[in-house]
């Protein structure tokens, strides 16, 4: 039988068996397990006795005046400038933006297109320079004159 | 059943407060006050300064009403707000302060927590005692590690709802957990 603390989601499922939180078929199984595993049943009772440690950790009340200064807080912000009130929410978003995702794809976006240009961009040096003068088609040139010709003000007769 | 009815109640009252409904506003803060000071007490150990950091948080809610978009639990984007609050404030601290452990207002918290039971001076002083190994084996772990316990433990938030709270994946979220617990259980061994 192969240890559940010895694999990544067997550690996982005995947390979730110390903390209540399987299902009462997962649950049987893991106790089916831990009669026949020393190891894991000595990890449940340290962990199961963590939990119990760690809930002697009470927190204080919370102030009666919290909801009043909240509320203040909220007239205060309200009745700010409507530049200020959106200088907050740019500068202080409610959940952190992760700024730095986007910034990454666009930096690898901007090395793969820089990559394919110094690879594909041909030796000029190597070439001479070519006038396409015999490539230009003698028709459309004066085709695109005389359509100039059309275009031009009418000189007065 | 009643737990996702009680998600969408949050997301609906939410939608409500972007329409102007400050009634439904009212009833998110009553329901999720004391979870969250509980939560950023947990991780800043400062009382004062956990209920600060909780007004910033309703803050931002609100200033945020008209954006708002039920895309995720709503409790996964508060106690996201909360963890990146918490968390910055831990880190300017440090800065301001180095790395000091335990302060002034952690040994004056502990006092404030002596429940009303009318324990004898002994016991009062042991409840103390362990209370403060408690916070500073929690005050010991890196970060992430505490943040994650604080949202497992306490809060009872889904794997998935902590891996969204703290940027990572879910398999990321259990290794944190199982590392910190196992400090946990070595440090605080001896008070079983």
């Amino acid at each position: 039988m192969v240890c559940m603390l010895h694999t990544k989601e067997g550690a996982g499922i005995l947390l979730d068996y110390c903390a209540q939180a399987l299902n009462p078929a997962r649950r049987a199984e893991v106790d089916r397990h831990l009669e026949h595993c020393e190891e894991c049943r000595k990890f449940v009772v340290a962990q199961t006795e963590l939990w119990e440690t760690l809930d002697r950790w009470t927190p204080p009340e919370v102030s009666p005046t919290f909801d009043a200064r909240l509320y203040a807080r909220i007239a205060r912000e309200e009745a700010a400038p409507g530049w200020k009130k959106w200088a907050r929410r740019i500068l202080q978003p409610a959940a952190p933006v992760a700024v730095w995702k986007p910034a990454v794809s666009l930096v690898a976006a901007c090395a793969v297109l820089a990559l394919a240009l110094v690879v594909h961009t041909p030796d000029r040096g190597a070439q001479t320079p070519q006038v396409h003068a015999d490539s230009v088609d003698i028709e459309q040139v004066a085709k695109t004159l005389d359509d100039l010709d059309i275009l031009a003000p009418s000189s007065p007769m | 059943m009643e737990a996702v009815a009680a998600l969408e109640r949050d997301a609906e009252l939410m939608l409500r407060v972007r329409e102007g409904d400050d009634t439904s506003f009212a009833l998110l803060l009553e329901r999720h006050r004391a979870p969250v000071i509980h939560f950023l007490y947990r991780i800043v150990q400062n009382q004062p300064a956990s209920e600060e950091l909780a007004q910033e948080v309703f803050l931002r809610v609100y200033r945020s009403r008209a954006t708002y978009e039920p895309t995720a639990k709503f409790t996964t984007w508060l106690f996201r707000i909360a963890t990146h609050l918490a968390l910055n404030w831990i880190r300017d601290r440090k800065k301001e302060r180095g790395q000091e452990s335990l302060s002034e207002e952690l040994l004056d918290g502990v006092e404030r927590q002596v429940p009303d039971r009318q324990p004898t001076v002994e016991q009062e002083l042991l409840y103390a005692v362990k209370l403060r190994e408690i916070r500073r084996a929690i005050e010991l772990l890196p970060e992430k590690q505490r943040a994650a316990v604080m949202m497992h433990k306490y809060e009872e938030l889904e794997y998935a709802q902590i891996a969204k709270t703290l940027g990572c994946s879910e398999s990321a979220v259990k290794s944190l957990l199982f590392r910190a617990y196992e400090t946990l259980r070595a440090r605080l061994a001896h008070m079983a």
